[in-house]
């Protein structure tokens, strides 16, 4: 039997002309933490809209959790929760009041309305107008929601954004308790920071096609520079591949007789690396 | 269907109507005024005739839009030729107006009813006492013989004229060239006047051949049946805004307003179905509408909350309604749009219903659920339902019907979103 929670096979999603996903094939597995990355316009969004069913495919099938995701729509729907990249609240009831609205619909105790919040650090302002909410507290409040239920699969578009550095470990915490209680996380971001954290495994996608897929750290070893810069005494720069054995060489001497003024070695990058995966890098 | 879903999306709708007090001043206004209405009551309700020609209630435009002239060719040498001479001679302004419409003996004598509106000119030719006579009927809305003004100054003038010129063929069939019938007197639409005129070429004509000119006689009736009662009026204007209010207005804009914020998303991901959260839509509004408009009729006048027809009359303008605004919500991508949408709406039909009631167009008005809807509300409230407003209700029904399936099928084409 599959470990995939998630399994997307030659997906195709095209607006018109233009094609937003072009023959995606993914596999994501159960209790993994998946980022999605990618610029703006890269088909992000639109394979998240397709996974909650709310996009069809041109082309290809998306199945979650065994069930297709077209056919089967309303049996995946309480099998999964969503966080939006736009906050999507009753502005005119409180914070309490909008997880008790979902709460009914997934037919979940009010005791769990509590929880949530508490969760997410938003006990005391539960009963305030969501009005009144700034914009991280919405977020929260989203994420909130979308635990209400306990979800297998939980999707999140830039759950982060807009969030303080204490909020943001929040997040982050209960995402991984999710993961390590057997659910399936994907999230898209564009913090890369945030994705070498606490992914588990990154898929980076432009123009519709998967151009990387790997753990964070597959991904460092793979794409770190090994070279090293320095500065000799003489104010002289010099770059020393450290895959050569004639630079490795020269490097010793020069650190052994004391020329060297400086000596940095080349860290993986996350975002050179992006930008580079995705044909963005400036030359 | 799921009972705790429904129940959780219309309690979320009352919540969400609950937090919003401007429309709950704007129904506490409504209550209010019918309050007023039925409080400040010094007359009860208009006058009915007994004449069994009657006119309905509830004209959208005053005055009379359309005349009928009623004949009858039987018994009589003077009408065929009279009402040839008046259809040549409808002036192009009142074309569309006038209608000139043969009937048998016997029909022309019984009590027409008619659409508010509406009024008729009746010639009956006879015989008595070996005398031709032609009786000409005049009956204008009630309490307003002048809204026939511009009918009465062409048929006059042309009946005079059309009477004497087959008075004078007459006369050239009996070799009688010279007779030098009286001038015409087409100026005065006077009674007094025109009966003198008449009288006048008849005496003239009597000289030559006795017979050749009937005796006219006028007679000048309102019609029967009850005016159109302000108050009542008022009420049912009253009773039609709750439902527009509830279910062509709130329902499409708040409706947008969910989809525009992500909300209507948020729950159709939810274990809620489409079907149910539409089902929840379908049950909150109406009954918002209809429950406001009954507690204003039975505000107004209790007894109606009693009647059948007033039920029936209530239920299928909730329905239509309904109709009309998830057509709205469904084509309406924004907010603004589903507002926009609405008042558009409202506009378009009041206009269509005035252009063809001034210009007599035909049959386009019954296609319009509002044309049926205060003819129907406005019969229950003032406790005149005559067989015509069960024939508007059930138009009302047929055309509910085509805007409820109208919304099903717009909604499952475009979807919730």
């Amino acid at each position: 039997m599959s470990d995939a929670a998630i399994h997307i096979k030659s997906l195709r999603v095209q607006y018109g002309r233009f094609t937003a996903v072009d023959n995606l094939d993914l596999e994501i597995r159960k209790g993994e933490l998946f980022g999605l990355l990618g610029p703006n316009g890269a088909g992000k969004s639109t394979t998240i809209r397709v996974l909650i069913g709310q996009r069809r495919p041109t082309g290809g099938s998306v199945s979650v959790l065994g069930h297709d995701v077209v056919r089967e729509w309303a049996r995946i729907k309480p099998l999964f929760g969503y966080v939006p990249d736009r906050e999507n609240h009753f502005e005119e009831f409180t914070g309490n009041r909008n997880l008790e609205f979902f709460a009914e619909l997934y037919g979940v105790p009010r005791l769990r309305v509590r929880e949530c919040l508490e969760m997410v650090e938003l006990e005391e302002a539960g009963n305030t107008l969501v009005r009144g909410y700034s914009l991280g507290m919405r977020r929260k409040l989203l994420l909130a929601r979308a635990l209400l239920h306990n979800p297998r699969v939980l999707y999140l578009d830039e759950p982060t954004a807009n969030l303080d550095v204490h909020s943001a470990e929040v997040v982050h915490r209960i995402l991984r308790e999710r993961v390590s209680q057997g659910a399936t996380v994907v999230l898209t971001t564009h913090d890369m920071d945030e994705v070498e954290k606490i992914c588990d495994r990154v898929g980076i996608v432009c123009k519709g096609k998967l151009v990387a897929l790997d753990s964070p750290l597959a991904l460092k070893q793979r794409h770190t520079e090994r070279q090293t810069d320095v500065i000799l005494a003489t104010g002289e720069r010099r770059t020393f591949d450290m895959d050569r054995d004639a630079d490795r060489q020269a490097l010793a001497d020069l650190v052994r007789a004391g020329a060297t003024a400086s000596l940095q070695t080349r860290e993986f990058d996350f975002h050179a690396t992006f930008l580079k995966l995705t044909g963005q890098a400036f030359e | 269907m799921r009972f705790y879903i429904l129940r959780a999306l219309v309690l979320k709708e009352l919540h969400r109507h609950a937090a919003n007090r401007g429309g709950i001043a704007l129904g506490l206004l409504l209550i209010a005024a019918a309050v007023m209405l039925s409080v400040f009551n010094p007359a009860g309700f208009g006058g009915g005739g007994s004449s069994a020609t009657e006119a309905a209630s509830t004209s959208v435009v005053g005055g009379v839009q359309h005349c009928f002239v009623c004949y009858t060719r039987e018994n009589s040498d003077v009408i065929p030729p009279l009402v040839a001479h008046l259809e040549k001679t409808v002036p192009p302004e009142l074309r569309q107006r006038v209608r000139l419409r043969e009937m048998n003996a016997d029909r022309i004598k019984e009590g027409v009813y008619y659409q508010p509106g509406v009024a008729s000119i009746r010639l009956n030719a006879y015989t008595a006492g070996g005398q031709p006579h032609l009786r000409i009927d005049v009956f204008h809305p009630p309490g307003d013989a002048a809204a026939m003004a511009p009918f009465e100054n062409w048929l006059w003038r042309e009946m005079r004229v059309g009477l004497q010129e087959i008075a004078e063929q007459k006369l050239k069939a009996l070799k009688v060239t010279n007779a030098n019938l009286p001038p015409i007197v087409a100026e005065n639409d006077d009674l007094w006047a025109v009966r003198e005129s008449f009288a006048a070429l008849r005496r003239d004509a009597d000289e030559w051949h006795a017979g050749i000119v009937p005796e006219v006689q006028i007679t000048r009736e309102g019609l029967g049946g009850q005016t159109l009662e302000l108050r009542s009026a008022i009420a049912t204007a009253l009773v039609v805004f709750a439902l527009y209010f509830a279910c062509v207005y709130l329902l499409p804009t708040l409706n947008c307003e969910e989809r525009e914020r992500g909300v209507l998303l948020a729950q159709a991901l939810s274990p809620a179905s489409p079907a149910e959260i539409l089902m929840a839509k379908f049950l909150f509004y109406p009954v918002l509408g209809g429950a406001l408009a009954a507690v204003i009729a039975g505000i107004y006048k209790p007894a109606v909350l009693s009647t059948l027809f007033f039920w029936s009359g209530l239920f299928t303008v909730a329905a239509g309604f309904l109709g009309i605004g998830m057509t709205i919500a469904t084509l309406a991508k924004t907010q603004r749009a589903a507002f926009m949408g609405a008042m558009c709406y409202l506009l378009s039909v009041s206009l269509v219903l005035v252009i063809c009631s001034t210009n007599g167009i035909p049959f386009v008005s019954n296609l319009a659920l509002e044309y049926h809807v205060p003819r129907v509300l406005h019969a229950s409230l003032s406790g005149s339902v005559h067989s015509v407003h069960w024939l508007h209700l059930l138009a009302a029904m047929a055309l509910a019907a085509f805007w409820l399936v109208t919304a099903g099928w717009l909604f499952k084409r475009r979807g919730w979103q």
